[in-house]
């Protein structure tokens, strides 16, 4: 695109806005139609032969597909399953990261350096790979067939990355600020939680997002953990949907919809953190 | 910052540690040990285990169904790793300034990545579908019975093999969102200085790509990279699982992900599993360690 | 350096070292109640250190630190009761001013009420008072200044540290500032130690200096006895701008007058003279020769380099009207009562 002929770069800023533009549209067009195909698909009445050519607006518009996602799958006992584990699961995480970061940034270097390098280490095992051992270890606690395992990571900040994004976050605040905290008797404690978190609120925000995203999603863990279907998450209500009719789109796209909804909400609404933090200060890590 | 902290200190530093450090030893390091122990046990979760020695690790290397999964997870990782850091970092390089659009376009870039993975399956569970599904809806717009325009079949996605592989690893381009995310704060926060300087130079926009963007992101990319290749003997795993079961036979899309989950949770041989998950982490060292050694050399640009 | 405790800041023999490396040397200092210690050294020189030691932001490896009579060479930074202003003032970004002043008397349980009281008192005192609603982002270099200030003293803390407080403020603001410092100090008869690297500063601010070189002090002093009679040919140098010029007593130069040290070369070696470029005379007839490199002319003064014959330079301070020109000759000339004399293997001042 920015060939020898577009002439040096960075492009003229009009030429180079075009092509911006350009390409933005290109990305959109991409990303966006699946989605939309999820909800339109989700509308279709169900049972009908498929329509010849493809269409976006479903003919006719039908929410039996909800309908029959909530009936069937039992969507409303697993929304407040999802709800539960989320409301529990993601401020512990946000706050055992947040507390694990301040301290890592704050002890003896000696001990930062094994931390993070435990970190960096739990960080390259594959989720699949603790699959096995996790269950035989919740087993022998008792503790399978309960919410307790899908609450469980929140120990680990939900993901070990969490914890690195806050200690560099807090790494990155003047030395100066913390050393003012001394002088003032400030605790490590009352330090976090009156200067060092106030500063990192937007890292907050967006781990905060995230943490719920990846909770809301889980799908492993209860898929292995929960047998009881008054215990099934969300995830899994769906999965068992698509396994009672496969067939039966309209049906588990309405149920994914479901799932997706309030993932997509908190997403977007933590997206600008992350991704048009221009004027942000620390916007290198 | 460097005093040495008083006792009330410590102690508190201490404690605000603890939570995570018994997360990280109970749900990692532990349970990384106990699969260690189990690869040379059989276990079925009724009775203890019993100590078998080498024979998990003999079994499956004689296994068929565990060569196919180990074949399918190498491929998978060597092509779609690549395109997923291609794709992710050609986006940012588009989206990395501002311009009309480029907000919306890259929220959208995100978007498939807050899709909870099961939705996304059941998703493309049917965009995939040879019938009802809208991507052949599409290829055969034009064409008569059934056909494309030119005339042939289309791609029969979920039970030809080739092409349920290829149905997985476009699955998961679209999931590139994170990769995005850090190459685009990895490019905007390059000096600006570079780039007039260049321009001042008159470089082209691929001798400014390949001499000055590329080293400068190439110790991120190959970060990025490694934990992709780790992420992906994971994110195969509700794809295939819910996507392909496994399938079309043989085995297509069996990776190492499934084939530990089926026999352990299936098939209730959990040594066997375990042994399997042993193989997964010794390769992913591997991964970690050939890939480090690659990028080694550019490590001086930054201090990571 | 035992003796009755003045009540200020005693720094008995401290060493200090950061990441095993040695920064102080058996540092002795005491600085009354109500004094103003200005510690002056070129960068490198440890003056921060001392700072931070007595803040107790760093471990001292040898040494006690009593402060207003009480040891506290191992009592944490907030049991000192000391405040401190920090080059970057390290105000609280997501704080309003008011909050920030008042910060040190919150989190110490003063009522609520007391502790905005007390702030808005230490903004008045300051002239920052117009301020206290807004957040530190909103604020101007000088304006922040005024607020890490107000934040240092409204605990009426028993010392006061200044780390480089005027460093980040450009030339105007910091003549200003350092005026309005040297005020509140007068008007609080507070104890002060200020750090800084600017010789001028610490001549116009100072009670005493103490001039810090590779973590020893090399000479502690009031600004006129610093600046009058230098114990050292370092300290001699690293105060007064362009530097002393130096050279060999039995070289080219010969001083006029009537007080000559005694002898040019002592048993213990060398010595050497230093005079002051405003203590120059470019035309005394029996100077000794040199040539002008350059001359910078800085409004009314000019600063002429020379160069003798026997390759040695000198600077010259001359009216700016009586300048001379490049590759001039002129006879460089200096009376005996404007000349330091040092020895020259130690550096030491030399007393006959």
């Amino acid at each position: 695109m920015r060939g020898r002929a577009s002439g040096p770069s960075p492009l003229p800023e009009a030429a180079g806005r075009i092509w911006r533009t350009l390409g933005a549209a290109f990305v959109l067009l991409v990303f966006v139609p699946p989605l939309l195909l999820l909800v339109s698909g989700s509308f279709t009445e169900p049972g009908l032969p498929p329509s010849p050519t493809p269409r976006l607006v479903p003919d006719p518009v039908s929410t039996t597909g909800y309908v029959q996602a909530l009936e069937l799958g039992g969507l409303l006992r697993a929304s407040l399953n999802s709800l539960l584990v989320a409301v529990v699961a993601v401020p512990l995480s946000v706050l055992v990261a947040s507390l694990a970061g301040f301290a890592l940034a704050r002890v003896a270097a000696r001990t930062t350096a094994v931390v993070v390098g435990a970190t960096l280490v739990a960080l390259m095992v594959p989720a699949t790979a603790l699959l096995v051992p996790r269950f035989a270890i919740f087993r022998t606690l008792g503790l399978t067939d309960t919410l307790v395992p899908l609450i469980a990571p929140a120990l680990l900040g939900t993901s070990p990355l969490y914890v690195l994004v806050y200690y560099l976050a807090f790494r990155a605040l003047p030395a100066d600020l913390y050393d003012a905290c001394l002088v003032e008797d400030l605790s490590p404690m009352r330090t976090w939680w009156r200067v060092a978190l106030p500063l990192v609120r937007p890292v907050t925000a967006a781990l905060t997002a995230l943490t719920f995203v990846l909770t809301w999603s889980n799908f492993l863990d209860p898929l292995v953990y929960v047998y009881d279907r008054d215990l099934f998450t969300l995830p899994l209500a769906l999965r068992s949907l698509s396994v009672l009719d496969p067939t039966n789109f309209p049906v588990f796209l309405a149920g994914a919809v479901v799932a997706t909804v309030p993932a997509l909400i908190v997403f977007l609404l933590a997206q600008r953190r992350f991704l048009h933090h221009d004027d942000d200060p620390r916007g290198r890590s | 910052m460097s005093v040495r902290p008083d006792a009330r200190s410590r102690r508190q530093l201490a404690l605000m540690l603890t939570p995570y450090l018994v997360g990280l030893v109970g749900l990692v390091l532990l349970p990384a040990l106990v699969t260690l122990g189990l690869a040379f046990t059989e276990y079925d979760l009724l009775r203890p285990p019993t100590w078998v020695g080498l024979d998990n690790l003999t079994a499956l290397t004689d296994d068929p169904i565990f060569r196919v999964a180990l074949v399918n997870s190498l491929v998978f990782a060597l092509v779609a790793v690549p395109l997923r850091v291609l794709v992710a970092l050609g986006l940012a390089l588009l989206l990395h300034r501002r311009a009309l659009g480029v907000g919306s376009a890259r929220g959208a870039a995100l978007l498939p990545t807050a899709v909870p993975e099961i939705a996304y399956g059941l998703l493309w569970l049917w965009l995939f579908n040879p019938l009802y599904g809208p991507i052949n809806q599409l290829l055969r717009t034009g064409g008569e019975n059934g056909l494309t325009v030119l005339g042939r079949t289309p791609p029969q996605w979920l039970t030809d093999p080739t092409d349920a592989r290829a149905a997985i690893i476009l699955m998961s381009l679209f999931t590139m969102g994170e990769t995005f995310v850090v190459l685009l704060a990895a490019r905007r926060s390059l000096p600006r200085d570079v780039y007039e300087m260049a321009a001042l130079e008159d470089a082209t926009g691929w001798d400014v790509f390949r001499r000055i963007t590329l080293p400068l992101m190439a110790p991120v990319l190959a970060l990025l990279a490694v934990r992709d290749v780790v992420a992906s003997l994971h994110f195969t795993f509700v794809p295939a699982f819910v996507v392909t079961d496994g399938g079309p036979p043989p085995y297509s899309t069996t990776y190492l992900s499934l084939f530990v989950y089926q026999t352990g949770f299936e098939y209730l041989r959990y040594g066997y599993a375990a042994a399997a998950t042993l193989v997964m982490i010794l390769l992913t060292v591997a991964a970690v360690v050939v890939q480090w050694r690659l990028f080694r050399r550019y490590r001086g640009f930054y201090r990571l | 350096m035992s003796g009755p405790d003045p009540g200020g800041l005693v720094l008995d023999g401290v060493s200090a070292a950061y990441r095993g490396t040695p920064v102080l040397h058996e540092v002795d200092l005491t600085v009354d109640r109500g004094e103003l210690l200005v510690v002056l050294g070129p960068s490198g020189a440890g003056k921060s250190t001392v700072l931070r030691v007595v803040a107790g932001l760093e471990p001292v490896t040898g040494g006690r630190v009593r402060i207003a009579g009480r040891d506290v060479t191992g009592s944490r930074p907030g049991r000192r009761n000391v405040s401190m202003v920090f080059q970057s003032y390290a105000l609280f970004p997501h704080l309003s001013v008011a909050e920030n002043i008042a910060f040190g008397l919150e989190v110490r349980d003063v009522p609520r009420r007391t502790a905005r009281e007390r702030a808005r008192a230490a903004a008045e005192s300051v002239g920052c008072a117009a301020l206290l609603d807004r957040r530190p982002g909103q604020l101007s270099g000088g304006e922040r200044q005024r607020v890490a200030l107000a934040r240092a003293l409204v605990r009426e803390p028993d010392v006061f540290l200044l780390d480089e407080p005027l460093s980040n403020l450009d030339l105007a603001l910091r003549v200003e500032m350092r005026a309005e410092l040297r005020a509140l100090h007068d008007r609080l008869g507070a104890t002060m130690v200020h750090v800084t690297h600017d010789q001028t500063e610490a001549l116009v601010l100072a009670d005493r200096i103490a001039v810090l070189r590779d973590g020893r002090v090399e000479q502690v002093g009031t600004p006129d006895e610093i600046w009058r009679t230098p114990a050292t040919r370092f300290v001699a140098r690293f105060v007064g701008s362009p530097a002393m010029n130096l050279l060999p007593a039995d070289g080219p130069v010969r001083p006029r007058g009537d007080s000559p040290p005694g002898a040019l070369v002592t048993d213990t070696g060398r010595l050497e003279i230093g005079f002051r470029p405003e203590a120059v005379t470019l035309d005394a007839a029996d100077g000794a020769p040199a040539t002008v490199d350059r001359v910078e002319v800085v409004g009314e003064d000019a600063y002429a380099y020379l160069t003798l014959a026997g390759g040695e330079p000198v600077v010259a301070r001359v009216p700016a009207v009586r300048r001379p020109h490049r590759d001039d000759s002129v006879r460089v000339g200096v009376r005996w009562a404007d000349t330091h004399v040092f020895h020259a293997a130690t550096g030491l001042r030399y007393r006959p």
